[in-house]
């Protein structure tokens, strides 16, 4: 147990130290979620009344699009590089590969929201600083990575690449999309919890069901 | 090479006049309904395609278990008929359905959580065959699609799961007549005849589009030595060299 976690957390501190040398993703990410909330603000005509029922849609969109973006080129330096057999080599557990892969796409996510989150506040003077929206979106991105890691994993073997993620991960996203939003709808409009703990409840149970499966189809994502 | 299958050419025809039998007793038999009319009889094949819609779902996702498992061809062409004969199905049921809801519901679509299922459905079985034609090497394309069958099955109930608790919570202006039809034996037995019909058909497709992918297979694969394929290939070579 402690061998698997000392190489999870070898195979994390890579990605990260990769991203962290290049700052590639992370910046695409942000300026590109920056510039889609322009779009949507000229878009959809904004105002400030009309904030509760949308913030979370808006904020939600714009995190599975920028996400999409970062998560698309996960794999690309194992694929192109030849990393793939090293990692099949150096790995005790394929399942590993999976995991780590999938909690630096999630802390990536994360640092995207957590950016998002106040510069939403800012533009709209309307504050989403509250706990429970933040760990919603952040479970939401959780169940995210976890699908999208492993179709990324799929798509990047293809000629097609970049353009076959999202045709493969949207339809698949559907019931993480309307979980966050009617959770953080209810959240921001006040709801008491209760009547919203089943969106909670669904996210949950759709991330360890990902995650679990995912673990363990991953071996067969890479071995040839 | 595939030789004739007597059990498949009988099932076929048998699959073909229960269809038409189905269709004669939607057509003679099962009764007018009385609010919705003629337009409510669509219902008998749409039920029957939307269910097989699911089926081949479950069919695909095991075809992918069982290829991943053992390693076989037949499972990877199990999985993709499953999946094709799914998207044909699901289109079937979707297009069934906005044909009844236009005079009945007076829309062709709702965002009801049956209508976004089975189109959300539809979408992914589009995402499996778009993900094996971008693959060039046959026995990737068949395991990451058994990947992705096997995602795409767990990820469904989970689209309709959250689609309905949707509507718990926000109320349709659309009433769900189709839920309140009270139906009468004889709409019970036709019911139950054109699913049967139906999934016969199914079975007899889903076996035809097996055989032919693993006629296809064999006739695109390396030709083992010995054999007369094998000879006339040498000597195509051959003159190919000359």
């Amino acid at each position: 147990m402690r061998q698997y976690m000392a190489s999870l957390w070898a195979l994390i501190k890579k990605d990260l130290i990769q991203e962290w040398r290049s700052k590639d993703i992370i910046s695409a990410m942000l300026a590109f979620a920056v510039l889609t909330l322009f779009i949507f603000n000229y878009a959809l005509s904004l105002s400030p009344q009309a904030q509760a029922s949308i913030a979370t849609g808006i904020v939600w969109v714009l995190v599975v699009f920028a996400g999409t973006l970062g998560i698309n080129r996960s794999f690309s330096a194992e694929q192109d590089q030849g990393c793939f057999d090293a990692l099949l080599l150096g790995s005790p557990d394929l399942s590993l590969v999976y995991l780590a892969k999938m909690l630096s796409n999630f802390l990536i996510m994360a640092l995207l929201a957590l950016f998002l989150l106040p510069v939403y506040s800012l533009l709209y003077n309307y504050s989403l600083f509250n706990g429970l929206f933040v760990g919603l979106i952040l479970l939401g991105a959780w169940a995210y990575s976890a699908m999208a890691t492993l179709l990324a994993g799929l798509s990047v073997q293809t000629r097609m690449r970049d353009m076959l993620l999202p045709v493969l991960l949207f339809p698949l996203l559907i019931p993480v999309n309307i979980a966050v939003v009617k959770a953080g709808a209810g959240i921001l409009e006040g709801l008491p919890f209760a009547d919203i703990s089943i969106w909670f409840t669904l996210l949950a149970a759709y991330a360890v069901i990902i995650t679990t499966i995912s673990s363990m189809v991953f071996e067969y994502v890479i071995k040839e | 090479m595939l030789s004739k299958n007597k059990w498949l050419s009988v099932l076929s025809v048998l699959a073909v006049l229960a269809v038409l039998g189905a269709l004669a007793l939607v057509i003679f038999y099962a009764p007018l309904e009385l609010t919705m009319g003629l337009p409510q009889k669509i219902f008998y094949f749409h039920v029957s395609s939307a269910w097989l819609g699911m089926v081949s779902f479950f069919v695909a996702a095991i075809g992918g278990i069982l290829y991943l498992a053992r390693g076989k061809e037949v499972y990877d062409s199990l999985s993709l008929a499953g999946v094709e004969l799914g998207l044909l199905f699901s289109v079937l049921g979707t297009v069934t359905g906005m044909l009844w809801a236009r005079p009945v519901w007076n829309t062709y679509w709702t965002w009801d959580p049956r209508l976004t299922t089975m189109t959300i459905m539809g979408f992914t079985y589009l995402g499996y065959l778009l993900l094996r034609r971008a693959i060039d090497s046959p026995t990737r394309a068949a395991r990451l699609g058994a990947i992705y069958a096997i995602v795409g099955f767990v990820s469904v109930p989970l689209t309709f799961f959250s689609a309905r608790l949707l509507r718990t919570i926000h109320p349709t202006i659309f009433g769900n007549t189709g839920e309140k039809m009270v139906m009468t034996s004889p709409m019970y037995q036709t019911m139950a005849a054109s699913i049967v019909a139906f999934t016969l058909l199914f079975v007899v497709l889903l076996w035809h589009r097996v055989r032919l992918e693993m006629a296809q297979r064999m006739l695109e694969s390396e030709p083992e030595e010995g054999t007369a394929k094998h000879q006339v290939a040498k000597f195509d070579a051959r003159g190919e060299e000359q």
